[in-house]
């Protein structure tokens, strides 16, 4: 390979090269055997620097500076790009778990309505009495509470029972104003405001309504709400 | 035996993609390809530019989104309104015959619209029955929900649970337990309350 080319260029050397050292050109002097060996080794020498040249003349200075600089451009753009990266997903986690993120009470209207009807219902049952048929009460006691909540109906249900057979009560509750104060998937805090009538059927008829107030907590199990826990606000 | 075939296959192909490419890299036409090719940590970095990119890219999109979250700032409306709710019906709740002005100021402040110009249009004579009274009313929340909040007309409706201890001069503090129903209207210094009532008894009890 290398011995072509080297002819050729020797050949193109030896074609200019007569005009500066004449006689050279048919037999080299013997006094000056260098003479005729330096253009060779200097033409053994340019070839490789020509052919170097040819193809890097125009190429070579920019990739060498673009060696130093795009790498650097690269890098920098990663760590930049990266840094927005982090930042973009940081911000947009700490937004979504703002806490008004998290409770869905009225964002969700589907929800919110399906567990303000659902409670309002269970409280309607679980604290309504009649001395007739205790055992609604008690059935209605078993779909609706679970948790703390069915000592805290126990409870607050003790008096009732104790004495509804004598006065004949009929204890209705209805609930009048609920609002979702929290919502998280399946748990959720009501704010209930109810009415409660209590009627003695006894001799004479005597009916009195009395306001009630507490929160309740639900949790949600399997496709009904339930309440868990009882808060009347007591001091 | 299958594997020992493949094995060989796998290095004849490579023997002469070797051979190819070191044929095909000898001569000038290789020195220009080496500038794409040769440079595996060009390549790296370019390819993590573009992951990087990437990742900004749909770490903005996410970041938009949740910021741009309609539900969210319903749900901002909806803690503001009960927030601004709670403190008006606090504030309103409040009194003491020592503070009277600033008390009954911090009320108007806290109202916006009919329920405003009857606390101004009463003033005075409410002023004149707490100087004589001479009671001090503290009020604590207890609970508080929003029931329904229209964020575009800017109206909301809550319901608060509250205790209000008004003390006399004479005799012992009277604890009371109230349950409220209160209208909020946003006005531009915020959600006041524009109508506020007792929960009626008994409508619904028949």
């Amino acid at each position: 390979m290398s011995t072509t080319r080297h002819l050729v260029n020797r050949r193109r050397r030896l074609a200019t090269t007569p005009s500066r050292t004449p006689g050279a050109g048919a037999e080299p002097a013997y006094g000056q055997p260098e003479a005729g060996q330096e253009p060779e080794a200097a033409a053994s020498a340019a070839p490789n620097t020509d052919t170097a040249d040819d193809s890097r003349a125009d190429e070579a200075p920019r990739p060498s500076r673009l060696r130093v600089t795009l790498p650097a451009v690269l890098c920098a753009l990663t760590v930049l790009l990266g840094a927005v990266a982090v930042w973009a997903f940081a911000s947009a986690s700490s937004l979504r778990d703002e806490p008004a993120r998290q409770n869905a009470a009225l964002t969700d209207i589907g929800r919110t309505s399906e567990v303000k009807g659902r409670i309002s219902e269970a409280v309607g049952a679980v604290f309504s009495y009649d001395y007739a048929s205790p055992a609604r009460s008690d059935r209605a006691a078993s779909t609706y509470l679970t948790g703390r909540a069915v000592q805290q109906h126990k409870d607050m249900l003790a008096d009732v029972r104790e004495q509804a057979p004598k006065q004949k009560l009929v204890l209705t509750t209805t609930v009048t104003e609920s609002g979702v104060e929290f919502l998280d998937g399946d748990r959720a805090r009501l704010l209930i405001f109810a009415d409660q009538s209590n009627t003695r059927t006894g001799k004479d008829e005597e009916t009195t309504y009395a306001a009630a107030m507490f929160a309740v907590d639900a949790v949600r199990r399997g496709d009904t709400w339930l309440i868990a826990a009882i808060d009347t606000f007591t001091r | 035996m299958a594997r020992r075939r493949t094995t060989t296959v796998s290095t004849g192909t490579s023997g002469t993609r070797g051979t190819s490419r070191t044929t095909g890299t000898s001569g000038t036409r290789g020195t220009s390809r080496t500038t794409g090719t040769r440079n595996p940590t060009l390549l790296a970095a370019l390819a993590l530019v573009v992951c990087a990119a990437g990742a900004a890219g749909w770490g903005g999109w996410q970041r938009y989104e949740a910021s741009h979250d309609d539900a969210a700032s319903f749900a901002q409306a909806r803690d503001d309104a009960l927030a601004a709710g709670e403190q008006a019906v606090q504030n309103m709740n409040t009194l003491d015959h020592k503070e009277l002005e600033q008390g009954l100021d911090s009320w108007e402040q806290s109202t916006t619209g009919d329920l405003r110009r009857q606390l101004v249009d009463g003033r005075d004579d409410f002023a004149r029955q707490i100087a004589e009274a001479k009671t001090v009313s503290t009020a604590k929340v207890l609970s508080g929900a929003v029931t329904e909040l229209d964020e575009r007309a800017g109206r909301a409706g809550v319901m608060v649970a509250l205790r209000v201890t008004v003390t006399a001069p004479k005799g012992e503090p009277a604890v009371k337990e109230s349950r409220l129903l209160g209208t909020l209207t946003r006005t531009s210094g915020g959600w006041k309350l524009s109508a506020l009532g007792q929960a009626p008894v008994g409508s619904t009890g028949g």
